[in-house]
């Protein structure tokens, strides 16, 4: 019988080596993550029996650490939203410590949130991306979920750093993850972004407020911040990441693995069909409006990557006001876990992809901004290569004296 | 009406770098098929390109050899089609900020006049895999080789400045040369390692206006090249001719019909800035340092020998075409040979032999110090030149110096006059009627008289001094 949890599992036997700054931390992870000889279908037909040859570069730095992967979790198609993810469903069953999703637009933050976890998305170009299978490569990060902020710190420790291999990559800079969080400078400013504010809904609202407050009790300030150009980010994102996928997907052409369509009478036919079955709904609406980007209006294109250029400045320069960030991670509604649409997916990661166009460190806290069963999150996004002040800030507000978090 | 006909080429050429553009494969296209080939270049799921340091090195060095400007900032963009020689959907290429731009190369158009043609710019390309159609019983199967895939190349794009086929004849002989000189590329369009596809279109002679152009490929040599482009000229002037219209599209060559045939109109895609290679970035220190590795060009070289050594200007094109064989002709006067010696011999002996025997100045025994030597002899007299071209011949077959075969074969010139000199006197003994003719003024009977004492030596006597004897005695 399939497992409708897991794509692949360690045998509970296997374990760490014992040493290294990671010895004992069970990790669990997506199939779009290589490791060698494990399926790595990322989710897709596309990837049909695909099986890793070689390990990711953060696999390679886990293991070196001493972190047990234990196994890899049902993902949605790609890693696309969150359609069909199982990481927190696995996490409920399974003695983890910590798993790595995928963060292209805020998956990460938004799964640990429906695991009651925190999700930490790092700086691009601070983690190897080779060995991951992605779709938007300038977007996309490892993302972590973990209920200890030290554990992610550990994690980050250990996986992030140089790698000659993967040329979009920092090649000096990297922030300091080995100082212990209490060391961190503290966070003594949080703007709200008012014009993000005003998009939610009344209750919404009040939950988010309801979670500044609890930073303020910290002896943080809250500022007001206008960002009129807010409403942008999710556009923005949505133009630049699917021109990205439809490139990214294009290698997906049934010649040398994954699905191939039979019956077919020559090679055209053979890559249309292939494509044809291996493509969900909904990735491939967006495939499609990625290339009607490239093929039809690429003057739009041009433009986006233009204003993503804009809206990095003009985040940056709030980061004058304030040291963070603060926003809600999610509306209540769209359910990112059931996805069929382009549209419903923007709208389920409105709040989120801003960080992934931006490159920007966020973290988002559960059990803060709640709302009826719901959990919005409390998302915090930090200036470019200041990361570590992210755990640190969960670790002040997030005492596990106060109750609402596990240590 | 006249037309005149306005050209550019495109032209691509495979760098001989060690490895390919992205990963460290080894750069042997024509190794047993997939056997040079990784996760990068087969772009499986989660690779990455690595681009190497190494093609960016041959790349600037070949775009400086076509006096290019080299560009500070460049970057890769992805060319999008779909087929099954491209594993990734997309080429990597430099479309909106190629590494370089205003180049040019100076020929001599067809009335001998120099002429300089301007390159728009050059970018740099990754090579895309090899199609094998087969048939397995009755089903037709297309099989891929991905050695080629990822290969470096960098694509020439010419302003449109030739006039005819001989400018672009010429235009790619001169590029040939500078990049062969450079040691970056073969350049060798038989083999594949340089493909030029030609632009042209007609307007009527003296308008300055760009009518619609087609393009033509598939030329496997130079040569090629000038007879396609005349093909087209002479279609295109027909057609207008007609009062009919020219199509913008794409024409195949057909070496064998010596005629251009149209192919389907190929599908020009996208150009999208590439996510996952950097910026190439050619810093100023680094761009110096390579300028200094710069040799003396064939321009140059062609100059000095012509101002330093006295040579005359196709003798010093002729050497300073090859690299390697105006190494060689230097080797020989650095021997102390005069350089016009020197260099008659290697362009009107030396050369021929070695193409005839499919050998080139550096892999055949006939080294500099034993053309040397050989030529020494001729200078000092001990040797006739028609025995320095029979010893030359020889020189090829072995090892032996060139005195050795000279004094084995016994063919060495007799200039001791007064050996000479006994040798006149017994042939104007045995030819008393041809002396009183000389003495009578006829000077026909000089040349008889020396012919036969040089066919008493043998060949062997200086028929110079013969002369000068037969003066003396009966002058």
């Amino acid at each position: 019988m399939q497992d409708t949890l897991f794509t692949h599992r360690e045998s509970p036997s296997s374990k760490g080596e014992g040493s290294g700054s990671l010895a004992g931390v069970r990790v669990l992870i997506q199939p779009n993550l290589s490791v060698k000889g494990w399926p790595a279908e990322a989710g897709s037909l596309a990837l049909e029996n695909h099986v890793a040859l070689e390990d990711a570069a953060i696999v390679e730095k886990l293991h070196a650490a001493g972190a047990v992967i234990t196994g890899s979790t049902r993902m949605g198609e790609l890693g696309l939203g969150l359609s069909g993810d199982k990481t927190a469903e696995a996490l409920a069953v399974e003695p983890a410590d910590a798993a790595i999703v995928t963060d292209t637009m805020g998956e990460a933050r938004y799964a640990a949130l429906a695991a009651g976890f925190m999700g930490f998305k790092p700086s691009y170009g601070i983690c190897s991306r080779l060995g991951l299978i992605g779709l938007v490569p300038s977007m996309e990060s490892p993302g972590i979920l973990s209920r200890s902020p030290e554990t992610i710190l550990r994690i980050m420790a250990a996986i992030s750093g140089p790698d000659k291999r993967d040329f979009s990559m920092l090649s000096e800079g990297f922030p300091d993850f080995t100082a212990p969080l209490e060391k961190s400078a503290p966070v003594k400013t949080a703007g709200i972004l008012t014009d993000c504010y005003e998009s939610l809904d009344r209750e919404e609202a009040a939950a988010f407020k309801k979670a500044a407050a609890a930073l303020e009790k910290e002896g943080i300030s809250i500022r007001e911040l206008r960002f009129p150009d807010f409403p942008l980010f999710r556009k923005i994102h949505n133009v630049i990441g699917s021109v990205e996928a439809s490139s990214a997907a294009g290698k997906y052409d049934s010649v040398r693995y994954g699905h191939r369509a039979p019956g077919t009478r020559n090679w055209n036919e053979m890559y249309i069909k292939s494509r044809q079955e291996s493509f969900g709904p909904m990735v491939k609406a967006w495939l499609f409006q990625g290339a009607y980007f490239q093929f039809s209006n690429y003057e739009a294109f041009v433009d986006a990557c233009r204003i993503r250029r804009r809206l990095l400045d003009q985040t940056n320069l709030l980061f004058r006001e304030a040291d963070i960030l603060l926003l809600p991670t999610r509306r209540r509604k769209p359910d990112a876990f059931r996805l069929n649409t382009v549209k419903a997916l923007y709208e389920a990661f409105e709040l989120s992809c801003m960080a992934n166009l931006t490159g920007m460190p966020a973290i988002s806290l559960p059990g803060l901004a709640t709302l009826d069963d719901q959990d919005l999150g409390l998302q915090a996004i930090a200036p470019f290569l200041h990361d570590p002040i992210l755990p640190a800030l969960a670790r002040m507000i997030s005492n596990p004296e106060k109750g609402n978090l596990d240590s | 009406m006249k037309y005149e006909a306005i050209i550019g080429l495109e032209i691509h050429v495979e760098l001989n770098c060690p490895t390919k553009m992205f990963c460290d494969c080894p750069n042997i296209p024509g190794d047993r098929p997939n056997s040079n080939v990784c996760p990068i270049c087969l772009w499986l799921p989660g690779a990455i390109p690595q681009f190497s340091r190494k093609v960016l090195e041959h790349a600037v060095l070949t775009c400086l050899a076509l006096n290019c400007e080299i560009q500070p900032r460049s970057a890769f963009d992805q060319k999008v089609y779909y087929y099954p020689d491209l594993p990734k959907g997309f080429q990597l290429s430099q479309h909106h900020r190629p590494l370089a731009r205003h180049g040019w190369l100076d020929i001599s158009d067809n009335r001998g006049k120099p002429k300089r043609l301007r390159i728009h710019h050059i970018h740099m390309e990754e090579d895309v895999a090899k199609l094998v159609h087969e048939t397995e019983g009755h089903t037709r199967i297309s099989l891929v080789d991905f050695n080629r895939a990822g290969v470096p190349l960098v694509e020439i794009v010419t302003e449109p400045d030739m006039r005819s086929s001989h400018d672009a004849m010429e235009f790619l002989k001169a590029l040939r040369t500078q990049i062969r000189y450079m040691g970056t590329a073969d350049c060798s369009m038989e083999s594949g390692t340089m493909r030029a596809d030609a632009n042209i279109s007609l307007r009527p002679a003296g308008t300055d206006e760009f009518n619609t152009k087609v393009e033509v490929k598939n030329m496997n040599s130079i040569r090629a090249v000038g007879n396609a482009i005349d093909h087209e000229i002479e279609r295109q002037a027909a057609r207008l001719g007609a009062g009919k219209e020219i199509i913008l599209h794409t024409r195949l060559w057909d070496p064998e019909k010596n005629v251009t045939t149209p192919m389907r109109e190929k599908f020009a895609g996208p150009c999208v800035p590439d996510p996952s290679v950097p910026e190439i970035v050619v810093s100023e220190e680094w761009l110096k340092e390579l300028q200094g590795r710069l040799p003396e060009m064939p321009a140059q070289k062609r100059a000095r020998f012509v101002e330093q050594h006295g040579l005359l200007d196709d003798e010093a094109a002729f050497l300073s075409e090859d690299r390697e064989l105006a190494g060689y002709y230097e080797s020989v006067v650095g021997e102390g040979i005069p350089p016009r010696t020197a260099a008659q011999w290697i362009a009107s002996r030396l050369a021929p032999a070695l193409k005839e025997r499919n050998q080139t100045v550096s892999d055949t025994l006939v080294t500099p110090p034993r053309m040397a030597e050989l030529l020494a002899l001729v200078e000092k007299r001990e040797l006739s030149a028609h025995a320095a071209r029979e010893i030359l011949l020889l020189l090829f077959e072995t090892d032996k110096s060139p005195s050795a075969i000279m004094k084995e074969k016994d063919i060495g010139q007799i200039a001791d006059s007064g050996a000479l000199e006994s040798l006149l006197d017994d042939v104007l003994a045995a030819h008393p009627d041809a002396v009183e003719n000389y003495r009578k003024g006829k000077k026909k009977a000089a040349g008889f008289l020396v012919g036969q004492a040089m066919k008493a030596s043998r060949g062997k006597a200086d028929p110079k001094i013969l002369q000068e004897l037969l003066q003396k005695k009966i002058g």
